[in-house]
């Protein structure tokens, strides 16, 4: 019933254009899709074999204006990791939802969307899950200073060194 | 006619498992509606990670998840030594595998002692707190630290094993064995245990593979699937333990799952003491010149590793430069933290949210990092 991996991504690759899997090491792979195809690609892979999505992260390519999503997918038949990429732009950045193949993707689409500030079109509830009173940029991006924004929330606090017991025999 | 009352579970309440609250919208004793809070144990670890060196980041992963740090370092260094093709040496996979079931023991003592106090039995956490400390004693022999050890590094392990630590071992986990029947007795064959948890949260396959529940919650559906059979890492695919499954799905079967694995965590340590080369080192020198200034070629992998509550992994980006481009923290609890809570929990009575949580394996530093 199971296919191994050459089946599979053979099939796959015979129903996109351009797709080509990358294999990282053994029972890891990666394949990059344009986004428009996202849906339909991971549905497919869902079907054949990829059944368990393990997480769904964001990668901020700032010098190349660039966002890049990652669907990671794991075959439990095969025990094979399979990297999903896709990339959006870093002005615009809009990605279709996937809640309809997986249902747990609403809220990683969430937290992407609070740390990253993707937008995944389809999904109902993109409001703040973790952060509170947030008003800066979303903290994940690159162009955050964290340092930056303690210094200007955070007063500097005035330590003083009193480590020594007074009265006591370290006393001169 | 009935009437909705809102109340809050936690982020302080002695059933709540850490920082965490969740929001019930309860009729009567049943819960209606419910949803996660989390936020309040939320500390930026991902970002942080992205602002130290790859070696200084060792000294902050253990400190995600507290009941079983030692999977965050494997996964770490399992992620870097993929990037890198560093050849971990033999014995260093060995001592890897003795940390970690050693750990994975100690995080299922805990969770037993959990469920106990979840459901009144205070006996439970009483017992396995001590024993899980003979645990960490070891730990302290092995490594210097009890909970936070920064012991597993990429290219091997920290330190070899100390003079004659196996007889120590072997001790502990005799005493562990030998206080298996008490446990069983106390909870598995507990009546109030029974009566609590037979039927309490089913979820079917269909339910956990759609929902990606991984560990016992999807094993106490029928599904053998374990990480370490299906992709194993270090020497899992040399030492023989079985993968026990339940069909109920509930939470009484997820409790025995845990049980049960406990005596094959015993069972692979033997081996892994017997199998264990003698001789040779325990790490590669994977830098020249100093460590903090080590660099990691450009790409990106997930490693994971089945920890004590399920699928636990690190995406991690390098750009090739001294510090992680970017590594995100897979909580094994994330899908039935948030997506179960809302979905599966209503339909529990309010005293059974607790346990609800506990059986599920719930973990909130899996879900804020």
């Amino acid at each position: 019933m199971s296919s191994t991996n050459e089946v599979i991504f053979n099939e796959v690759s015979s129903l996109f254009e351009k797709v080509s899997f990358e294999k990282i090491s053994d029972r890891k792979y990666a394949v990059s899709i344009e986004k428009r195809q996202v849906v339909s690609f991971l549905e497919t892979l869902k079907r054949k074999g990829f059944s368990h999505m393990s997480l769904i992260t964001c990668i901020d390519w700032i010098e190349e204006k660039e966002f890049e999503i990652v669907y990671t997918l794991f075959n439990w038949n095969t025990g094979t990791t399979l990297m999903v990429k896709t990339r959006t732009s870093r002005e615009k950045p809009v990605v279709p939802t996937i809640m309809e193949i997986w249902p747990t993707a609403k809220f990683y689409e969430r937290d992407i969307h609070e740390f990253f500030g993707v937008k995944f079109e389809g999904n109902p509830d993109l409001k703040p899950l973790i952060l509170e009173s947030w008003e800066e940029i979303p903290p994940m991006r690159k162009d955050f200073d964290p340092e930056k924004y303690s210094k200007e929330h955070f007063p500097d606090r005035a330590y003083e060194v009193d480590f020594l017991v007074k009265g006591s025999e370290n006393d001169e | 006619m009935s009437k909705e009352v809102k109340l809050f579970l936690g982020p302080n309440h002695p059933g709540m498992h850490g920082n965490s609250s969740v929001h019930l919208y309860v009729e009567g004793d049943t819960v209606v509606k419910s949803r996660l809070v989390p936020g309040f144990l939320h500390r930026g670890f991902e970002k942080l990670m992205e602002r130290r060196t790859w070696m200084q980041n060792l000294a902050l992963i253990p400190r995600i998840c507290v009941p079983e740090p030692d999977i965050n370092e494997m996964v770490y260094a399992m992620a870097i030594e993929t990037l890198t093709g560093i050849e971990v040496p033999e014995k260093a996979h060995w001592i890897r595998m003795i940390i970690l079931e050693l750990a994975r023991i100690a995080a299922h003592l805990m969770a037993m002692g959990g469920i106990g106090g979840a459901t009144g039995l205070y006996t439970m956490p009483y017992w396995v707190m001590p024993d899980r400390d003979r645990i960490l004693d070891i730990f302290e022999k092995i490594t210097g630290a009890r909970i936070y050890h920064m012991y597993i590094i990429p290219g091997g392990v920290r330190k070899d094993l100390p003079q004659g630590i196996e007889k120590d071992i072997l001790e502990v986990l005799d005493y562990i064995e030998s206080r298996s029947d008490e446990y069983e007795n106390l909870l598995l064959k507990h009546r109030v245990i029974r009566t609590r948890t037979k039927g309490l949260g089913v979820l079917t396959r269909e339910e956990a593979l759609e929902m990606g529940v991984t560990g016992v919650g999807l094993r106490a559906t029928g599904l053998p699937y374990d990480i370490r059979k299906v992709d194993p890492y270090a020497r899992y695919d040399k030492v023989e333990f079985e993968v026990p499954t339940a069909t109920e799905g509930d939470g009484y079967a997820r409790f025995t799952l845990k049980y049960l694995e406990l005596q094959q965590s015993i069972r692979i340590i033997r081996q892994c003491i017997d199998m264990m080369p003698k001789e040779g080192p325990v790490n590669v020198r994977f830098s020249r010149g100093s460590a903090l200034r080590f660099r990691v070629p450009a790409g990106s992998v997930y490693a994971h590793v089945e920890s004590s509550r399920g699928e636990y992994g690190y995406f991690v980006v390098s750009d090739g430069g001294e510090k992680p481009y970017r590594i995100h923290v897979r909580g094994a609890s994330y899908p039935q933290g948030l997506y179960g809570v809302e979905n599966k929990l209503p339909g529990t009575r309010i005293e059974d949210v607790a346990l609800w949580l506990g059986t599920m394996d719930f973990c909130s530093p899996e879900i804020d990092r």
